[in-house]
């Protein structure tokens, strides 16, 4: 091992790789296009919702207490971080109101009949026809879930109201010897209207934003296709140009080369991956530090990146086919391993890639770990995985990269 | 780590080798060859291409493995050890086009632990642009930097393959120079080449390597004295004819003009003349010459050298 030639080696690459202006494409600009597209997309906080909602509603002249007008009112009060869910707009007509929601003037039309108000105000049960619009079937899940919301709280409300004034009159007739109160009696009719009482919880306090993946999938693109390639178009160029049969035959050895050609690799890796994260801080305002660990699985992965590029390269032993292979391989992968996608949605066929494959399943550790905080020990399993296909990979590259060095000596 | 060696007598071999061959697959690219080279000449491989010239140097340089033989170096086994004895300057440029000329001698006097003052000392001496880049670099500017990397670590031996191919003659004059002024500082030059005029104009002994083998070995005299009786008439103009020639001489043909060997020239030279002319060939001149290296390999192999 020569320490100055492994050395001479590094600063060598690194200063072919600053002057060489597609490489600095690939491994630093291409992939924060990526985080940038991906983050603009679909990334951030997505903004509170607000509905257009028309309304149709008949004026009657019976004074009642309670009329659609108040409902009317109380939507337009209604507001999510700051912001008016509910925009109303009155049509006169029903025909009218339909119309525009067949145009996407409005999300949603509610038409409250003549005797709306009557109804309610007599403690009777008052009709509501609401509509929506079902051609976007994710837009009207938000829209429906929204509307619905509103008027299920709005009963309930209405239901505490009616028990209330149901009790007064209730309350002559309660005996007093029973022990009866007026509050155990009210308790017994909410239950019988609303037996169960659903409350809603969050389980983890943090909840991941789509940015935080975007940039885990940065990573996983880094694996994919600049780490494999770097090293293993790096070492053929060298091996065609002629200048790795030089350095095999000066005082450093193939070795010296081969250390030194994954050492820059993984520091030009390492600062590609520096400059995601910092610069979806900086766009974005959000990023991941990762943890220890985290960085431990990264740098297996990048050996396992490493080892895979150079076993591409050493096989097919020229630099047009394994940018072919390696481009052909990874491009489905981003998909099929999840790197670009939830494994969620990757198809249940490809799931085991996913699980199997280390760069897919080194990712989706990393994503465990470092976006949803799971448990070291949750990590292990995969990470034991991982490092016997790295291990594996590792001494498959070097078997072969000896194999080459061979027929250079031949 | 200066290895002194030893002296013996006047000349010590530099390299010294012994029934070298070498197959590639079932190809025999060299069939025993034996060789000594001493110490502080200049030693020139001459032959055609493929005659197995670049792989007797790989194995002597870029330790090519070998089927049998032996090869010393300075009395000592070539190995990984005796490299350091040896530069080497490759056909091809060995430096790196997006690295400039300094950082190019940097990585390398890295690879070979050199004091960093050699680089300057080599930029200096070979006038090299060091802060162009390699690829910028003209051919004869490319083949100093070559030679620049091979001298780093000041090696005793200097082994170059086809030093001026591909240059222009006011380059190659400027290599040529520089190859006797390495010679004047002690240095021990073996070079390959299928261009005669460069194994003559520099050499003090040639070796006539053809098809894996050495057919002749010595000073230019003295393989130019195998040509023995032999005589050459050199013949200038639009020659017609050549092919009836060629069934009783022995002749080397080049763009208008064409070498004849003969016994005797005073019952040849007619001959010659009628045959020409009734082809119908433009006579221009028409003399008597000195044999040249070309001469002697037409002589040896019945091929011509380039
Ligand atoms: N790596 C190789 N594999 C197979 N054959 C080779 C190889 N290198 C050279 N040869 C063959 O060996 C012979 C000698 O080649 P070489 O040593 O390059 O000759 P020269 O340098 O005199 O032109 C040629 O016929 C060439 O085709
Ligand atoms: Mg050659």
């Amino acid at each position: 091992m020569k320490l100055r030639a492994i050395k001479g080696i590094i600063i060598k690459d690194l200063k072919e790789l600053r002057r060489e202006k597609m490489a600095l494409f690939w491994i630093f600009i291409f992939p924060l296009m990526w985080i940038t597209l991906f983050g603009t997309m679909w990334g951030g906080h997505n903004p509170p919702i607000s509905l257009d909602v028309g309304v149709v509603y008949t004026y009657t002249n019976e004074s009642s207490a309670f009329t659609a007008y108040d409902v009317l009112r109380i939507m337009e009060n209604v507001t999510l971080e700051g912001v008016h869910v509910f925009k109303i707009r009155e049509f006169s007509k029903e025909e009218s109101g339909i119309n525009a929601l067949k145009h996407g003037k409005i999300d949603s039309l509610i038409v409250f009949p003549s005797g709306f108000g009557r109804n309610v105000s007599t403690g009777r049960q008052a009709k509501i026809y609401i509509y929506f619009d079902r051609s976007d079937p994710q837009q009207y899940q938000i829209v429906r879930g929204t509307v619905m919301g509103f008027f299920s709280e709005m009963e309930k409300k209405m239901r505490e109201k009616r028990i209330e004034i149901q009790l007064k009159y209730m309350e002559a007739y309660i005996p007093k010897e029973d022990n009866i109160s007026p509050e155990t009696i009210k308790e017994y009719l909410i239950a019988s209207a609303e037996p169960l009482e659903v409350e809603e919880k969050e389980v983890s306090g943090k909840s991941p934003t789509p940015i935080q993946f975007y940039i885990t999938s940065f990573i996983g693109i880094q694996f994919l296709f600049a780490t494999m390639l770097t090293i293993g178009t790096g070492t053929l160029e060298e091996i065609e140009k002629g200048t790795l049969r030089r350095i095999a035959a000066s005082p450093a050895t193939a070795w010296d080369f081969l250390t030194g050609k994954m050492l820059s690799t993984f520091l030009i890796i390492m600062v590609s991956i520096f400059v995601g994260l910092g610069y979806a801080k900086l766009v974005f305002g959000e990023t991941i530090v990762p943890s220890p660990l985290g960085w431990l699985i990264i740098f297996i992965a990048s050996i396992f990146s490493m080892s895979l590029g150079l076993t591409i390269a050493m096989a097919t032993r020229s630099i047009k086919s394994t940018t072919a292979v390696v481009n052909f391989v990874s491009m489905p992968l981003l998909f099929l391993a999840g790197i670009v996608i939830p494994e969620s949605i990757v198809p249940s066929w490809a799931r085991p890639i996913a699980n199997y494959f280390a760069l897919g399943r080194a990712l989706k550790e990393f994503r465990l770990l470092e976006i949803y905080h799971r448990p070291v020990s949750e990590i292990m399993p995969g990470l034991v995985l991982i490092s016997i296909e790295t291990a594996v990979v590792f001494l498959t590259a070097i078997a072969l990269y000896k194999w080459a060095i061979k027929r250079l000596e031949a | 780590m200066e290895h002194c060696p030893i002296y013996y007598g006047e000349t010590m071999e530099a390299i010294e080798i012994k029934g070298l061959k070498k197959s590639y697959g079932k190809f025999l690219a060299l069939k025993g060859i034996n060789l000594e080279i001493y110490e502080r000449e200049i030693f020139a491989l001459l032959g055609p291409n493929g005659a197995g010239k670049t792989t007797l140097i790989r194995i002597l340089a870029e330790g090519l493995g070998y089927d049998a033989g032996e090869i010393k170096v300075f009395g000592r086994r070539l190995s990984k050890e005796t490299a350091r004895f040896i530069g080497y300057v490759p056909q091809e440029s060995i430096s790196y086009d997006l690295l400039t000329v300094e950082e190019n001698l940097k990585f390398y006097a890295d690879l070979y632990d050199a004091p960093k003052k050699k680089i300057y000392e080599l930029i200096d001496r070979f006038a090299l642009p060091k802060k162009k880049k390699a690829k910028e670099l003209s051919g004869g500017f490319k083949r100093r930097l070559n030679l620049a990397i091979s001298l780093l670590y000041d090696p005793k031996i200097l082994i170059l393959d086809e030093p001026s191919i591909g240059l222009d003659v006011p380059s190659r004059r400027e290599l040529w120079e520089l190859i006797q002024e390495f010679k004047k500082e002690g240095k021990t030059i073996l070079l390959a080449t299928h261009y005669m005029e460069e194994a003559e104009a520099l050499a003090d002994r040639i070796a006539i390597m053809n098809e894996g083998k050495i057919i002749a070995l010595g000073t230019a005299e003295e393989l130019k004295a195998l040509i023995g009786e032999e005589s050459i008439i050199m013949v200038e103009g639009f020659l017609r004819g050549l092919k009836r020639l060629k069934s009783e001489f022995r002749l080397v043909e080049k763009e208008g003009s064409v070498r004849i060997h003969v016994k005797n020239p005073k019952e040849s030279l007619p001959k010659i003349v009628e045959t020409l002319v009734k082809s119908g060939s433009e006579i221009k001149t028409i003399k008597i010459e000195e044999p040249t290296l070309e001469d002697v390999f037409l002589k040896l192999t019945g091929r011509r050298l380039e």
